[in-house]
């Protein structure tokens, strides 16, 4: 096998886990947040969370093929390194971008449930009977 | 709290128009709009008009708790999903007295401003009225006539 298909395989055998190692602590940790967003409705938290997962490892996964192909065939190990270096380096600020906007997301759905549950902020100036209709 | 009532001036475009807006939010609280010329704001609160609905801008709730003003209009967005963090901002003691600053102004001067902003016409009142005070629509435009 020449050097640019041992590129590929490395690149692949670091991003995959990579990916699936974020994806990972997307789904166990932002379960809390969920949980909490939907009024401890775990079933409800517990769906939403698998979905938002699904997209993570489909744009992600998509991504690390899209980006799979490499012009220029590296030369010698030295090429080999950086080349892998410098691909999985890129796929790690996309990972990092898709978990901070992952966060965002939670963090609004959160602030959300949060809005719900406030009490109102100002307090009656009087009382009227209400008839009852 | 489950329920807010405002009471608004159906003689006058602006105030039409925020009800308008209004109703179309999505809402927490479900917000029902009662024109102040109707009998209907009379019958259902009774000694209603002791808080002179015709001033300011009326929020009642469905235990009868009163705000007037500046703080209707923080219960009105309050009630809104999409601005409730507005009201929360609003309520802060350093904004709360240019709210009700602004909300006394533009109560004061809702006429000159619905024909400055959209050209009311003396006629389109009644059509307003029409619109908003049904049924009867007699018992509606004599009452409160002083607006």
């Amino acid at each position: 096998m020449t050097l640019i298909v041992w590129t590929y395989i490395v690149y692949i055998a670091l991003s995959v886990p990579l990916t699936v190692w974020v994806a990972h602590t997307l789904h166990q940790n932002g379960r809390v947040f969920l949980i909490d967003s939907f009024h401890h409705n775990e079933q409800l938290a517990d769906s939403v969370n698998h979905l938002l997962v699904v997209g993570f490892y489909l744009i992600n996964i998509g991504y690390v093929a899209l980006a799979l192909k490499e012009g220029i065939a590296p030369a010698d190990l030295r090429q080999v390194l950086e080349t892998i270096s410098r691909k999985i380096g890129v796929v790690m600020l996309v990972l990092g971008a898709m978990h901070f906007f992952n966060i965002f997301l939670f963090s609004r759905m959160r602030r959300r449930a949060l809005l719900q549950r406030v009490p109102p902020p100002v307090p009656p100036q009087a009382h009227v009977p209400v008839a009852t209709q | 709290m489950n329920h807010l009532y405002v009471l608004f001036d159906a003689q006058c475009e602006l105030c039409v128009r925020c009800r308008n807006w209004l109703a179309k939010q999505p809402t927490f609280v479900p917000l029902s709009f009662i024109a102040l010329q109707s009998t209907k704001a009379e019958r259902r609160f009774p000694g209603i008009d002791a808080l002179k609905p015709s001033e300011q801008l009326l929020v009642i709730s469905n235990e009868g708790s009163v705000y007037r003003g500046a703080h209707a209009w923080i219960m009105c967005l309050w009630a809104l999903q999409n601005y409730r963090e507005y009201a929360q901002r609003l309520a802060h003691p350093i904004l709360l007295p240019f709210a009700r600053i602004v909300c006394e102004l533009l109560s004061r001067n809702r006429f000159f401003l619905s024909r400055a902003l959209f050209k009311q016409e003396a006629q389109s009142v009644a059509r307003l009225l029409a619109a908003h005070c049904r049924p009867p629509q007699t018992l509606c435009s004599n009452s409160r006539a002083s607006v």
